[in-house]
Formats: structure tokens, C-alpha cells, sequence
């Protein structure tokens, strides 16, 4: 035993210098591995990163809120869709229903959402969400003013023109003025004249996608243009994300009561949804690709392994001399086939931590470029060093053992 | 002693035990020994070695017996294509008889497989090539040491050793030198340096000054004669009449078969 430990202690010293004396192969070895190794770390840091928005994202309204509405958030056929539009509207009734007799929960608010165009003097935008809201919807959806305030109680009961609009509209449509210079500046929505009175307080993006491109005006006001005509949906908070099955349940009793349902109907009439269908709809709409980027990344690290494997085999070829000369001189063939196999492992797994701090140097990039948060994983650095290392020991053990078996005579002749 | 052996005796004689061992006479009356350990330092009994070329087979030796006694300073000489070379392998123990037999310092090399090789040539044979063979990227210092690597010797040893065999040659200045920086000459002498650094039984030399020019190869076999008169084994296989001419003993090869066998000094 003390002699194997020490055979492969010099296994890997004769490796090295082998190493140090090729620099080049050994350099393009690496940049084979670095590249795999790096990917790999590079995107699994991402996915993390991007999960932890997604997730902390839809935490921040949290899981202390559910909806009620007429249809689901997401609708996945056509007859689904035409079942969901025969059901009776949610209205502000249903609402007031739900305040008053849940105990469970601690405040609801009312939702309307249409798209707009919007515009000020010559400056427009189309298709912009906007939303009549109750005032309590700022306090459930956690909006915070920058500037200016959000409406009365009483504007909000008369119905007025006035909203609070998301910094986006600021940038569209103001050239990007300071948010106190646009408070008490008029902007028209579907044709009528709504006064800001506040600016809501920059969330940023998600997927690309803006959270700041809105208008919340007064639900009255909306009830005002829009009528009946469209099907309101209440949000409810409970105090404690611990209370939400409770809650849930009271109202989704309070509602089937309302609609007439007994216990025999399946369908509730009406949609009841936390923030877990948008977290696991993004579960199910990311798993895919995530296998797939993954995929992808591992491709390039097997990429980089019969890159290895390749150059261990020229090695293997080029050094046949090499080989003939310590066979004569009493290396067996283990001590070729370790020398040979200790060398592969070696450029791997060093090609594999270069790789992983590559790997951690790109994701703090992409994460620094893109706004997620970094997290470096101790797992993904362990992966990556280790499968490098097995793609190593792979790709290294074919090389290694033709070069063990090499008739010596055959290897001395070779110039 | 000089043995010489009958043919079929021989090969039954490992594999069958009817007759009593140790015993039997020769055509001459000289006793025959078959299976005890022969006392020379090297002993060949009826080696073949027969290559398949397609379906014919070629036969590169036919039986070819001799005895090596330790101290010796022996050269095997022929023309090519005599199976000099295929004779010098098997010596070196790079490669096995087809059949016969054949021991280094008491050990059956014949039966060895790989791995036992291996260790033969580590412990026992000494080359030197004629192209030198030596680690192009390594000092002469590693190249020295390596058959020490091999024996599993630990470093701070393997380095005395391996200067010590340097500075018998001479070169302890161009100790750190790599191949590419020493001449010819230099060369060979690291390469003797590195055979005998283990102190293997015999310094077996293929053609080793083919590469030199007259000069350097008298002082390669100055060197040579130097470390037989140390009591070195030597055994030169050549070509060349003046180089074998400075053995004691000359083994003629021709035809895969021992022309000649005679003491000159």
C-alpha cells in the first residue's frame, strides 16, 4: 500500500513535468474543459438566480394573497375558455359579500383591468394595463408612492379622473421627467382626461417584461366608463400566509353559496387562485428549457472531454518513443497506464476549477447585466470540478491503456 | 562450464517428470542439467522465435543455446537479418521465446508475462541503445533516475544514486543538462549512466556507438572496458568487427542459428 501511494505520488510528479513540458496541448486541453466546465457553472448560477427572482417576485405581493374571478389566470384551451366566459360575473356585491363574511381574511380590494391607449399631448402609448382599483388594492399589492399621493376616499367614491400611474408612463410619455413634475399633469385614457396625482415607485422588470407600465385610477371611475360590462376580480390578504387555506376555503364557501352551488356541482362558477399557479406555471414553463440550457452546457463539457481524450491520444502517439524507453527501463504497465491516466485527470480537474471560476465570473456578469440575484453554489462548483474529473478519467483511460499496452520493442523503434 | 543441450530432452523435460532430473549425458559426456537453475549469470536453452507472416511462419531463431557467466564481456555479432537483434530483445527481456528457455541470475524469464518483465529489465538488464533513448525533456539527472523511479526508490536515495552513476561517467557538470544539449558522446554516456545505475546484472549495448563518430566511439568503448575491468557483465550486439573485436568472447550469429562461439582474449 505505502508503495502504490507512493508510485502514484510519482505517477503525478512525472505527469506534471509531462504537463509543463507541453504547454501548448495542455493549454488547448484546458480551454476545452474551462469552456464546458464553465457553461455548466455559468447557467446553473443563472437558473438559480432567475428562480430566486421569479420567486421572491411573486412572494413580494405574497403568499398571503388570492384571488377571486370569473376565469383563471391561465386558460389552456378553447373549451375551457368558453365554458369560463358562461359563468355569472364577480362583482363588487361578491366582494362586499366576501369583507363581510370571512372571518379569516384581513382585506380585500377590487380589481378591474383593461388595456388603453394612453396619451399626453403628442406623446402616446397603446396597450398600456390599466386598472380601476380600490384604494386598498395599494396597501394588498404593496404599491408604494414616489411622489404626489394616491386619491381620496371621497375622489374614489365620486368617481373622479384621477390615477396614479407607473414610471413607465413617465418615460413614454413625459420624456422621462422627474416624477414630482408630473404630478398634476394630465394624461388621456381612452379619450378622457385623468389628472396624476401620484407617481408609483419604480419595481422593475421581470423577464424582460416592465412591472411600471400602468394607470390605477378609482374603481368607481372605471365602473363609470366601463360599466358592468366586464367582471371585476377581488383580491383578498390574510394576516399570516398560515391563515390562507382557512380563508380560502370560507370564501370559496361564501361564493358557491352566492352561486347557487351544492355539493354535487364540480365547478365552483368562479376561479379561486393564490400565487402558487403563477410559481408553478413557471415551474412547469421553465423545467423544459432549464433541462434543455443544461443539456446544452453538458454537451459542451463532453465536447470538452473528447477534446481530452483526442490530445491524450496524440499525446499517446507522440510519446510511443517515450513510453518504449520507460518500458525498457522497468515501468510496468500500470505505472504507463497511471502515469497517462493521472495526467488526464489532472488537466480535467484543473480545467474544471478554472472553469468553475470562469463559470462564477460569467454568471456574476450575466446576473450583473441582467438584475438577478448571484447565487454561487458550493453543489454546482463540487459538479462541475467532479464531472470534469469523470470526463476525465473517461476520456483518459482509453489513451492510457493503449499506451500501457504498447510493445516495447514496437515503441523503441518509433522515431 | 559450458552446457550444450539435446534438442527434445529439453522441452519435455518441464513438462514431464518420468525420468529423474538433474541427470543425462551429452553426445560429448558432458553432464546435462535440464530443470535445476543453471549457475551461469545468463542461460539460453533452445530458443526459437518464429514470426507468422500470413500463413508462413519465419523463423528468427532455431535453437539457439549459450551460456553467459557473470563478468563476461561478450559481443554478439552478425550481418543483419542474422536474428541478432530478435536474440538481443530476448536477452533484454523486451520479448519472450516462441520456445526454449531462458534465465537471468537463476529466474526463468521464458514464463514471464508482461508485468515480471518488467521488473527483469528494471533489476537486471541495463540498455544501451544505439539512438541513446533517452527522455528528450528530462535533464540527464531524471533520465538517470528513472529506472530508480521504476524500482520504486525514494527520491532523496534515487537522487544519490543517480549522481553517483553520473559522476562515474564523468558528467557531473552537464548534470541538469537535457539531450538536446549534449553531444553525441555526452549522450551515450548519460544513457550508460542511466543503465547501470541499478546495478542490473548485465549492460546489454545495441550497436552503441553506430551513431558516433570514430573518436567518441573509442572513448564509449574505453568506457565500456573500464566497467567490465569494474566487473560489469557486459554484452555487445553489433555488426561492426572492431567494435566486437574489443569483447572477450564473440558469438557469431547467422541464419537464426550460432555460427560461432569463440573466446579471443
Amino acid at each position: 500500500m505505502r508503495l502504490h501511494l507512493y508510485s502514484t505520488w510519482e505517477s503525478f510528479r512525472v505527469a506534471v513535468a509531462s504537463l509543463r513540458s507541453n504547454k501548448l496541448r495542455t493549454a488547448l486541453t484546458l480551454v476545452g474543459i474551462v469552456v464546458g466546465v464553465s457553461a455548466v457553472i455559468a447557467v446553473v448560477t443563472i437558473i438559480k438566480g432567475l428562480d430566486q427572482t421569479v420567486a421572491s417576485t411573486f412572494s413580494s405581493q405574497g403568499s398571503t394573497v388570492f384571488t377571486v374571478a370569473k376565469r383563471p389566470l391561465i386558460i389552456t384551451s378553447r373549451e375551457d375558455f368558453i365554458k369560463f366566459n358562461r359563468r355569472k360575473d364577480v362583482t363588487a356585491e361578491d366582494a362586499d359579500a366576501i369583507a363581510r363574511l370571512c372571518p379569516a381574511c384581513w382585506r380585500s380590494g377590487i380589481a378591474a383591468n383593461a388595456r388603453e391607449l394612453v396619451k399626453h399631448a403628442d406623446q402616446k402609448s397603446e396597450e398600456v394595463p390599466v386598472r380601476g382599483v380600490t384604494l386598498s388594492m395599494f396597501d394588498i399589492e404593496d404599491v408604494s408612492i414616489d411622489a404626489g399621493r394616491i386619491w381620496s376616499e371621497s375622489e374614489g367614491e365620486a368617481g373622479d379622473e384621477v390615477c396614479v400611474v407607473g414610471t413607465d408612463i413617465l418615460e413614454n410619455l413625459f420624456g422621462n421627467a422627474p416624477p414630482d413634475q408630473v404630478v398634476g399633469k394630465e394624461i388621456r385614457l381612452a379619450g378622457r382626461p385623468f389628472q396624476i396625482v401620484g407617481v408609483a415607485e419604480k419595481q422593475g422588470k421581470i423577464f424582460g417584461f416592465s412591472r411600471d407600465n400602468f394607470v390605477f385610477f378609482p374603481y368607481s371611475t372605471y365602473q363609470k366608463m366601463y360599466g358592468a360590462r366586464d367582471s371585476i376580480t377581488i383580491h383578498i390578504q390574510v394576516p399570516v400566509a398560515a391563515r390562507l387555506e382557512e380563508a380560502q376555503d370560507q370564501v370559496r364557501a361564501i361564493m358557491r353559496n352566492r352561486r347557487g352551488k351544492t355539493f354535487a356541482d364540480e365547478d365552483d362558477g368562479f376561479a379561486l387562485e393564490s400565487q402558487d399557479v403563477f410559481l408553478n406555471l413557471y415551474g412547469q414553463a421553465t423545467s423544459n428549457i432549464y433541462i434543455v440550457t443544461i443539456g446544452v452546457a453538458a454537451i459542451s463539457l463532453v465536447v470538452g472531454g473528447i477534446v481530452v481524450m483526442n490530445i491524450m491520444l496524440v499525446s499517446v502517439t507522440e510519446r510511443t518513443k517515450e513510453i518504449g524507453i520507460r518500458k525498457a527501463v522497468g515501468a510496468r504497465r500500470v505505472d504507463i497506464l497511471r502515469q497517462f491516466l493521472i495526467e488526464a485527470v489532472l488537466v480535467t480537474a484543473i480545467g474544471g476549477a478554472i472553469g468553475v471560476i470562469a463559470g462564477f465570473a460569467l454568471a456574476y456578469l450575466l446576473s450583473f447585466l441582467m438584475g438577478f440575484p448571484l447565487l454561487l453554489s458550493i453543489n454546482s462548483a463540487v459538479l462541475g470540478v467532479g464531472v470534469s474529473s469523470v470526463v476525465g478519467i473517461i476520456s483518459g483511460l482509453w489513451p492510457a491503456w493503449r499506451a500501457a499496452r504498447l510493445d516495447p520493442i514496437e515503441a523503441l523503434r518509433k522515431e | 562450464m559450458r552446457m550444450l543441450i539435446e534438442t527434445e530432452t529439453m522441452t519435455e523435460a518441464t513438462a514431464t517428470l518420468d525420468r529423474p532430473l538433474n541427470e543425462g549425458v551429452l553426445a560429448n559426456g558432458e553432464l546435462l542439467v535440464r530443470d535445476a537453475v543453471p549457475a551461469a549469470l545468463i542461460s539460453m536453452r533452445e530458443i526459437w522465435k518464429t514470426y507468422q507472416m500470413g500463413s508462413e511462419e519465419v523463423h528468427a531463431l532455431h535453437g539457439v543455446s549459450f551460456d553467459v557467466q557473470k563478468g563476461e564481456y561478450v559481443a554478439i555479432i552478425g550481418p543483419s537479418g542474422s536474428g541478432k537483434s530478435t536474440l538481443m530483445n530476448l536477452i533484454g527481456c523486451l520479448d519472450t521465446p516462441s520456445q526454449g528457455q531462458y534465465w537471468i541470475n537463476g529466474k526463468l524469464v521464458s514464463a514471464m508475462d508482461d508485468d515480471e518483465l518488467a521488473r527483469i529489465r528494471n533489476k537486471e538488464v541495463g540498455f544501451v541503445f544505439q539512438t541513446f533513448n533517452l527522455l528528450a525533456r528530462a535533464s540527464s539527472l531524471h533520465n538517470v533516475e528513472l529506472p530508480l523511479i521504476y524500482a520504486g526508490m525514494g527520491s532523496a536515495e534515487r537522487h544519490e544514486k543517480a549522481k553517483l552513476a553520473i559522476a562515474a561517467v564523468d558528467l557531473t557538470d552537464r548534470m541538469m543538462h537535457k539531450p538536446n544539449e549534449l553531444s553525441g558522446g555526452q549522450r551515450q554516456r548519460v544513457a550508460i549512466a542511466r543503465a547501470l545505475v541499478n546495478h542490473p546484472s548485465i549492460l546489454l549495448a545495441d550497436e552503441p556507438t553506430g551513431a558516433l563518430d570514430s573518436t567518441t566511439s573509442s572513448d564509449i568503448m574505453n568506457l565500456f572496458e573500464k566497467l567490465h575491468a569494474e566487473g560489469n557483465t557486459i554484452i555487445v550486439v553489433t555488426h561492426e568487427a572492431d567494435i566486437a573485436a574489443r569483447a572477450h568472447r564473440v558469438i557469431s550469429i547467422r541464419d537464426g542459428m550460432i555460427e560461432k562461439d569463440e573466446r579471443i582474449r
